[in-house]
């Protein structure tokens, strides 16, 4: 290739932290050619996104400082230029893209006026000429009706079209790097690949350069054309995409690879026998023709009556005693609805669900008492569900005397039982969630579950916030614990790949409904709707020889057989 | 703008709110203890003279025809006759509201004016010596009453300087205006203080967001990043608070407008409740409820015209 656009030599990052200096980044060297994708992969601490930050001097702290190297870009040295040059090169140089479009989009805002604004500034156009600008963008990334959408406001869009608003407005001053930082991460599958075909499409058309900073081998597999492996803020290897992904050198990018849960897994083979067999015994949860509605805000004036929505509509699913359950879907499917519905977290609207023998509906009041002790509950995000306040040590305590069934001087030795069941040391039973890592923190989450002896644990995208090497030790933390204590698994994730290592039987849901059902292997090997279809090809598989669908994906809006809800909020892009 | 579809339907739902505020104002009212016929006539006056006075204003009625003849009073646009003024009520609360609502009016413009540059300032200095000076002011300007602060005032700025009339209300407006600034500045300097923190505090956490982030990262100024982004993301609960703080102000002038003898509602009301004249401690409190339910609603308008996810 031609000569680098970005180069980037011996670039180092450091902290002082109570009198000592931390380095974030340790002299890392590599660099970037016209229209180039360069995936920066490595797990969260690695420094991938420190790297970004550090090229456009927008670092998370003032105390972060680069301390030495250079960043080259078009003969200027970006780590020595002043604050006002820096202007000149963020967004009209350099765009960025971030991980969360909702929070980095200004609410209160036009989307199109966000857009405007950077042309306005770096280009000096008028204020009619900006505003044709931005339509134009718009339309590019994909916007159906850019004329009439210029006006809306990001809380209008759903998170696909909010992220492609944020490229659009990295676009808008005609950059020649863009920067994107975990770009699909908070998506869908679906979605996913839509964006990713995007950033290909626009590096193709405009012959940008793009750093793709994501924790997805499959992404980079997919997208990019380089890879360069990060670790501890230390670049560990580089080199083109089938080169690394075929024979890594270095043994940390090996045990990546391993991680990734497309990746055939040996462990995981259900037994089937054991199904069958148990299909003689009574469900543990059976669910018949529940429904679930939500009132929706009243929209236009005269609407009048306020609309329901069915977040959950008609789903009947029977769980046997032992058994592993996936249920997959987009956001916005009921999978998660469907899970509070499942522990009386939720008014049902219509239908049953009956847990060991007795019914919610019916016998609330016997059958929340039931669920407490025999149910539980593992959420997504570990840090959000602990109580920052309390050690771990007084938050299995308190589950356990709530309970009632551990005499109290045998609390201590049970919450030490418990963290030997989920792999954790003894000693952070005196931790606090804050100096602990997402994985244990999820561990912790487990643990608590686990303390209710419960039959029935519910866990709801428990590994979607993990790195993936700490997802793969949480699922198998779930495979030997769903062995050892007979669990029966309902595990909710949008990440199908785990749920086909993880689960015996496989639910999909889409807009509240139950497309598919079957075993595992069965749906993955042989979809037979057209969404399950979708969502599994839509999986950005780390082979570069299988691409995403090249064709228009299925049309979000009426799949065979899925009746459109009205009253939908968004505007959605088909 | 169906945003705005609340404009049009939430006035409906004063009514009851108003019928609600006139009943207990109507029992509270006459809780207060001691005769208004007694006060009027002084204290060597006869039962018959009394009687006489209490029938001729209604007060030897029961409770509930009392309440009533006050509501159909009210249908004809009065509000009974005042005992010591001897004219109605409503007639008498708008000679005397202008002052007020202009007083409250300048304050909360004043403060406005205050506490959007000092919370700016001090956000974008956060943890330096402009921020701290910043704090410390609006700690004082909570922390000292607000008739010493009015006295300083006259003392600094009327009697040293005599730069701004010590007391009373002008007849032209410019005169009024002239009048009015130094009652408005101690208002101001107490309710821009509690502004500024709210404010101050909002701004600070907007502006390590990701938004301003996002702002920063399209080449944008800090400046512009600041006015155009962070402020505006900002506002939302400083406005609902200085709502609050200004339904609380327009019962709570009393203190200023006697240290600086206006005309205003404060005064009528502390008046009327010596004088137990009942009709006009109903009528003015009536007109202050009035007044904080339309600004709680005004609030609400700003509140969505800033924030375009908030349905009311």
């Amino acid at each position: 290739m031609s000569s680098p656009v970005l180069s980037i030599r011996d670039l180092t990052v450091k902290v002082p932290i109570d009198g000592e200096t931390r380095t974030l980044i340790d002299a890392v060297s590599f660099d970037l050619a016209k229209g180039e994708i360069l995936g920066l992969v490595g797990e969260s601490g690695s420094g991938k996104s420190m790297i970004c930050r550090a090229l456009v001097k927008l670092l998370p702290s003032p105390a972060i400082a680069i301390t030495g190297g250079s960043v080259l870009l078009e003969g200027k040295d970006l780590a020595t230029l002043g604050e006002d040059a820096m202007r000149e090169v963020r967004g009209a140089k350099i765009g960025m893209i971030f991980q969360n479009p909702t929070s980095h989009l200004d609410p209160v805002m036009r989307i199109g006026d966000q857009i405007a604004e950077g042309i306005r500034y770096h280009q000096g156009f008028g204020h009619e000429q900006a505003r044709a600008a931005a339509v134009e963008i718009l339309g590019q990334v994909g916007f159906p009706d850019p004329e009439r959408q210029y006006d809306n406001y990001p809380h209008e869009f759903s998170g696909g079209m909010r992220q492609r608003a944020m490229i659009a407005v990295a676009l808008s001053c005609n950059p020649k790097i863009l920067i994107a930082d975990e770009p699909t991460t908070a998506l869908d599958v679906t979605i996913q690949a839509q964006i990713l075909r995007l950033l290909m499409d626009l590096r193709d058309r405009r012959g940008l350069s793009i750093i793709l900073i994501t924790h997805d081998l499959g992404i980079v597999a997919q997208t990019c054309d380089s890879i360069v492996v990060l670790r501890n803020g230390q670049l560990l290897e580089h080199g083109p995409k089938r080169r690394v992904l075929a024979e890594p050198r270095h043994a940390y990018t090996v045990s990546l690879l391993k991680s990734h849960p497309s990746m055939p897994d040996e462990g995981g083979a259900v037994e089937v026998e054991q199904i069958a067999q148990q299909t003689r015994l009574q469900p543990l949860l059976e669910i018949d023709d529940l429904v679930v509605r939500f009132p929706t805000p009243r929209l236009g004036l005269f609407s009048g009556r306020k609309k329901q929505i069915a977040a959950v509509n008609g789903v009947s699913l029977r769980v046997m005693p032992g058994e592993t359950i996936g249920i997959v879907g987009e956001s916005g499917s009921g999978k998660s609805t469907l899970a509070r519905a499942i522990l009386g977290l939720t008014p049902l609207s219509s239908g049953h669900i009956t847990f060991g023998g007795s019914d919610l509906a019916q016998q609330p009041r016997q059958t929340l008492a039931k669920l407490r002790t025999e149910a539980a509950m593992v959420f997504q995000d570990p840090y959000n569900a602990l109580n920052p306040r309390l050690t771990i040590g007084d938050m299995l305590a308190e589950v356990l005397k709530v309970q009632g069934n551990t005499p109290p001087d045998g609390i201590p030795e049970r919450i030490g039982e418990l963290l030997d069941l989920v792999e954790l040391d003894r000693a952070f039973m005196t931790r606090r969630p804050r100096s602990m890592s997402g994985g244990q923190c999820q561990r912790a989450g487990i643990a608590r579950a686990l303390a209710v002896n419960p039959k029935l644990i519910i866990a709801d995208e428990c590994v979607a916030a993990l790195d993936v090497t700490i997802q793969a030790q949480i699922i198998d933390l779930f495979r030997d614990l769903k062995t050892r204590m007979n669990l029966t698994l309902l595990f909710i994730a949008h990440d199908l790949a785990i749920v086909r290592n993880l689960c015996d039987r496989v639910v999909v849901m889409y807009r509240g409904e139950i497309v598919e059902e079957g075993r595992c292997d069965a749906v993955f090997a042989n979809p037979r709707h057209a969404y399950t279809a979708a969502l599994i090809s839509a999986i950005p598989d780390i082979d570069p020889d299988k691409p995403l669908p090249k064709g228009d994906l299925p049309p979000r809006n009426e799949p065979k057989g899925a009746p459109v809800l009205r009253g939908q909020p968004l505007i959605s892009m088909q | 703008m169906h945003r705005y579809r609340f404009v049009l339907f939430r006035p409906l739902q004063f009514l009851p709110v108003l019928f609600g505020i006139s009943i207990i104002t109507f029992i509270l009212v006459r809780l207060i203890p001691g005769d208004p016929a007694r006060v009027l006539l002084g204290a060597r006056s006869t039962p018959t003279a009394i009687a006489r006075i209490r029938a001729q204003y209604g007060l030897d009625e029961p409770l509930w025809l009392q309440y009533f003849y006050f509501l159909e009073n009210l249908g004809k646009g009065e509000m009974g006759k005042s005992i010591l003024y001897k004219i109605d009520v409503l007639k008498l609360i708008a000679t005397r509201i202008e002052p007020t609502l202009t007083l409250v009016l300048t304050s909360v413009l004043l403060s406005i004016l205050i506490a959007v540059p000092m919370s700016a300032l001090a956000a974008r200095n956060n943890g330096r010596l402009a921020d701290h000076a910043v704090r410390i002011v609006s700690t004082l300007g909570i922390g000292f009453p607000p008739f010493w602060l009015a006295l300083m005032l006259i003392i600094l700025f009327s009697v040293r300087l005599g730069v701004f009339p010590v007391s009373g209300y002008g007849e032209t407006i410019g005169d009024k205006l002239a009048h009015l600034v130094l009652p408005s500045l101690t208002i101001a300097l107490s309710l821009s203080a509690v502004l500024t923190r709210s404010l101050r505090a909002a701004m600070i956490v907007v502006l390590k967001s990701d938004l301003a982030t996002a702002a920063r990262a399209r080449g944008m100024p800090e400046s512009l990043v600041f006015w155009r982004h962070v402020l505006p993301n900002s506002l939302v609960p400083t406005v609902n608070l200085l709502a609050v703080n200004i339904g609380w102000l327009i019962g709570g002038t009393v203190v200023v407008e006697t240290v600086f003898a206006i005309p205003g509602m404060g005064q009528l009301l502390v008046r009327a409740i010596f004088s137990r004249d009942y009709m006009v401690v109903q009528g003015v409190a009536m007109v202050f409820a009035c007044a904080t339910v339309l600004v709680n609603f005004l609030a609400d308008i700003v509140t969505v015209s800033l924030d375009p996810r908030v349905r009311l």
